[in-house]
């Protein structure tokens, strides 16, 4: 019993004193970093920052409201005295210029409005894409010049006579159908009692009883908003609640706002990785991390203690910008797991890089592909289940103020975390000295770092089932491309992209064993390693039924991705086990190509892919 | 051999071997294969949002509506003049309801006029219900409004003799695509900024990594002065940026986007890329070390990009006009003052390097 307790006394002990060389490296590095930043070079940028801020603001105060990237990209042929002059001049995006009817037929012209009679207006349209968008564009800003003028209007009954209000109504749900009553109510009161709405826009929440909790907030937002002005701001409500103005408020249902303000979540993130890169590397360069190497300290303490400033700096980043756009603590804890990614990944990045150079467009790929992969998915927020791959529809969820599930968070994090850890344990494999202070290639690197990992038939497996988050990740990614693709043509790419993924997922690390020769050759070992390989993937891949709990497979293209996991309730007991045999085969076969070379693995690669493609075809055939 | 080397410029030489450094990194490669991917990758989702968000995109594609309301007709009415809305009158609420419920209907119409004691004439007022979350709301919504904003015209006319000045008639309907100019606007400046953006990076790098690996001591016993290490480094650099620009737009017009005056372009792509590689050189030689040189180069390099971004028919401005075919005088006049703006920066910074004694760096 003591035994047991001293033990645990110890154990405590130990972590305690690594926490505290943590910590103690952690203050060191901040300490360096900050005072690297000497007095002139905080203040010339202190000056640029001013600078910036007097020519934006200045511009912004001259009245050409913000951004003028779209300025006259469409040219419009008008005169002068044309009742549309006003419309194309003060719209932004056009450009008035001189009619005549052989500049549109050059291309000089996308839209020629001719004012030949006094009451007689015509118009003709390039016949190009671009002459269809312009006209389209100028329809809009006809619509926007009469607002405008409406708005000066004495009569409102006659400037306004129509106003609508535009509510989301769930159809999915039960019989009793909260928002089929709602109507009911809010239409009886229209009816009734009408002239108490005035244009301040009263609404339905205090009458919504029956909705749910979530529904009703939401209205109340939105009453909120459209007290303040007619326009939607466009933070609160892109989904969601009801909107209440005039025809022209409505606006349709993209979450345009919040997902500029997600982005801005993610700016931040490449000026630390750029500084945490730039240390990593720093300590590769004339062998300065070899005290650090010698002291009496573990490999992983030390990276811990040179991640965590930045970590926390891209903490208290975030926390600041949650705190300024609006966002929750939610949308902290979504950004997290994407800092946590783009710092593993930089890690990496700076252990296998050879230079500066190197390091600073892998830093900015790196920063494109998350950015692109946390981004991208995130415009679909509310249009597919398939947008929660990424946390940053987390946080345009949080920003509109929707709830958001465990399980949701869970899915979107996941991949994050896993695969984060997954990367810092990978990279500090080769944080010592034979390959930090060599200029080895970057393939020999990635091998040392797969190699490192290695000890046994249970690491094999252990690491294929590591592997699984980023298969996970890599297959959403592929779903999420071809997702608009036509369906004839997604299916069957996507399904022989998936076998790639997955059998090189069973089977780099094996090859980097082989590479290196740390298993034997014997071809027991080998179809054992195949074995233990498969067996791991089909383990690890049951993770996938997190997937489930979110609805994703409910797409077709989802069941494509799923379906071969096993997991589909008709499945027999028996059949269960066509998936094991399926992963433990096609590691095997990969597994006996590891052993002789690049060329030898590629192909039997190559071939595994076919038969898990083909496994994968009859799977869907079966199901289709 | 040795006699022909020795006669080839130094800044030629070291503009070489810079590239030649950039092309044997293979990473370099991927990275740029990877960037290229990405490009791809957002025109063809531009492509997609387009199909998923324009109603425009959904040809032949018909909206069931359910009307109801004391006003049903006025709607009616307008939805006679539009293809895509397919009406359907009901008497009875609790009728339309049910089909809006049960999916008959996509959309519910109740209109009822409203008396307003204040206002000479009714409101009518249309409670619409549309489903939640559905991919299909977004072009319901749109197309909604395309509708109730044909109401209200039509109202407004009966009103007109109450309005002082008469609403423009619509040149007919919205057909393209809204979404044509994000391409142009956003994604192409974004292609072609990007490459400098990095050119001068790279810049900044292989400057300060020279000083913090002492290997510029090296390259100053060679009979060469600071000036011409720099003019080669800097060639190298600015070389690169308007070709992976230039890559990138064929690239997007390969993907069915044409990219207007690839020529011009191409000019102030390389403008661009010289006055920020300038910036690059300079922050390099000022600033103590490599991390605040970059810390230094970001901060600049991002106050440059805000700064043309507001600025009407600055580089960004122009950029998108030149994509889209709609430059103009001024558009070439802007690109001019650019490239001459590059040459007085790039002519400040040489300045500023002939000053610089190499051995205090």
């Amino acid at each position: 019993m003591t035994d047991v307790l001293d033990r645990l006394k110890n154990a405590i002990g130990s972590a305690r004193r690594r926490l505290a060389s943590v910590w103690r490296i952690a203050r060191w590095e901040a300490k360096r970093s900050v005072g690297t930043i000497d007095r002139r070079t905080a203040a010339f940028g202190a000056i640029i920052i001013v600078l910036t801020a007097a020519v934006v603001g200045s511009v912004a105060v001259a009245g050409s409201a913000g951004l003028a990237i779209d300025r006259d990209i469409y040219r419009v042929g008008v005169d002068a005295d044309n009742p549309y002059y006003p419309v194309v001049a003060e719209s932004s995006q056009l450009a008035p210029a001189e009619p005549n009817q052989e500049a549109l037929a050059t291309g000089d012209l996308d839209v020629l409005i001719n004012h030949p009679g006094e009451d007689v207006v015509t118009w003709y349209v390039a016949e190009t894409e671009k002459g269809s968008a312009a006209h389209s564009t100028l329809v809009t800003s006809i619509d926007r010049y009469n607002e405008r003028r409406m708005a000066d209007e004495p009569n409102e009954s006659a400037a306004y006579p129509v106003r609508v209000d535009l509510q989301y109504v769930s159809r999915q749900s039960d019989a009793t159908t909260p928002g089929g009553s709602d109507d009911g109510t809010q239409s009886d009161r229209a009816a009734e009692g009408g002239s108490a709405d005035t244009a301040e826009g009263t609404d339905t929440s205090d009458s919504s009883g029956d909705g749910t909790a979530g529904a009703a907030s939401d209205e109340d937002r939105s009453t909120d908003d459209s007290t303040g002005g007619s326009i939607p701001s466009i933070g609160g409500q892109a989904f969601g609640g009801s909107q209440s103005g005039s025809p022209a408020t409505i606006q349709p249902p993209f979450p345009f706002g919040s997902l500029l303000l997600a982005f801005i979540f993610l700016v931040p993130m490449n000026f630390v990785i750029q500084a945490y890169g730039g240390t990593m590397l720093n300590e590769r360069i004339n062998r300065r991390g070899e005290l650090l190497l010698v002291a009496p300290l573990a490999r992983t303490t030390i990276i811990a203690g040179k991640t965590l400033p930045y970590l926390l700096a891209a903490i208290v980043l975030t926390a600041i910008i949650a705190a300024v756009v609006g966002g929750g603590l939610l949308s902290v804890l979504a950004v997290i797991p994407i800092a946590l990614g783009f710092l593993s990944a930089t890690f990496v990045a700076a252990m296998i890089a050879r230079s500066f150079k190197e390091l600073t467009f892998v830093t900015v790929t790196i920063a494109v592909l998350v950015t692109t992969y946390a981004f991208v998915p995130a415009i679909f927020t509310n249009v597919t289940p398939i947008a929660l791959i990424s946390p940053l529809s987390i946080v345009v969820m949080d920003l509109q103020g929707e709830a958001v599930s465990i399980g949701e968070y869970l899915f979107s994090t996941g991949p994050f975390y896993a695969g984060s850890a997954v990367l810092f344990v990978l990279g500090s494999g080769i944080y010592r000295e034979e390959d930090m202070f060599t200029q080895k290639p970057i393939p020999a690197k990635v091998i040392d770092a797969l190699n490192a990992q290695l000890s046994g038939y249970a690491s094999v497996g252990l690491w294929t089932a590591l592997f699984v988050p980023f298969v996970f990740t890599a297959e959403l990614l592929a779903i999420a491309i071809l997702y608009v693709a036509p369906i004839e043509l997604s299916i069957p790419v996507l399904l022989v992209t998936i076998a790639l993924i997955e059998e090189l997922a069973k089977s780099v690390h094996v090859y980097a064993g082989y590479a290196r020769s740390r298993f034997e050759r014997r071809l027991p070992v080998t179809v054992g390693l195949g074995i233990v390989s498969g067996v791991g993937f089909f383990l690890a891949e049951k993770f996938t039924a997190i997937a489930q709990v979110v609805g994703l497979p409910e797409l077709a293209i989802g069941q494509a991705a799923f379906a071969p996991t096993g997991l589909t309730p008709t499945l027999a007991v028996g059949l269960l086990a066509a998936p094991l045999v399926l992963h433990t085969v096609t590691a095997t076969i990969t597994a006996v190509g590891a052993r002789d070379g690049r060329l030898v693995y590629a192909s039997a690669l190559v071939i595994a892919t076919i038969v898990h493609a083909a496994y994968n075809y009859g799977v869907v055939m079966l199901y289709a | 051999m040795r006699s022909d080397s020795n006669r080839r410029p130094p800044r030629l030489t070291i503009a070489r071997r810079e590239l030649r450094m950039l092309t044997a990194e293979k990473t370099i490669v991927l990275a740029l294969a990877i960037q290229l991917f990405v490009a791809a990758f957002s025109s063809f989702l531009v492509v997609g949002l387009v199909s998923l968000y324009d109603p425009t995109g959904a040809d032949g594609y018909q909206i069931e509506a359910a009307v109801t309301g004391d006003a049903a007709d006025e709607l009616l009415a307008a939805a006679s003049e539009h293809e895509r809305i397919e009406p359907t009158a009901y008497n009875d609420l609790a009728a339309a309801q049910s089909a809006f419920r049960t999916g008959q209907a996509d959309v519910l119409f109740v209109a009822t006029w409203e008396t307003d004691p204040d206002a000479t004439a009714d409101r009518l007022r249309v409670t619409t219900s549309v489903p939640e979350s559905n991919v299909e709301t977004t072009i319901i919504v749109a197309e909604t409004r395309t509708l109730l904003q044909t109401v209200e015209r039509d109202l407004r006319d009966d009103r007109a003799a109450s309005l002082e000045s008469q609403p423009l008639q619509p040149l007919g309907e919205r057909e393209g695509n809204p979404y044509y100019d994000f391409t142009y606007t956003v994604l192409v400046p974004l292609l072609v900024l990007l490459p400098a953006f990095i050119s001068g990076s790279i810049t900044v790098d292989s400057l300060t990594e020279e000083v913090e690996r002492g290997t510029l001591d090296v390259l100053r016993v060679a009979p060469i002065t600071l000036t011409q290490i720099v003019d080669g480094k800097a060639a190298a650099a600015i070389v690169i940026a308007p070709l992976q620009a230039i890559t990138w737009l064929v690239l997007i017009t390969l993907n069915g986007t044409p990219v207007a005056n690839l020529g011009w372009l191409f000019v102030l792509a390389s403008a661009l890329a010289i006055g920020i590689v300038s910036i690059a050189v300079g922050t390099a030689l000022l600033a103590a070390d490599r991390r605040s040189a970059q810390l230094l180069y970001a901060v600049s390099a991002i106050a440059l990009f805000a700064g043309t971004a507001v600025l009407a028919d600055g580089p960004t401005n122009a950029i998108a006009r030149l994509a889209i075919d709609s430059a103009d005088t001024t558009i070439y006049a802007s690109v001019a003052v650019v490239v001459a703006a590059a040459i007085v920066a790039y002519g400040g910074v040489r300045v500023i390097v002939s000053r610089v004694d190499p051995n205090e760096l």
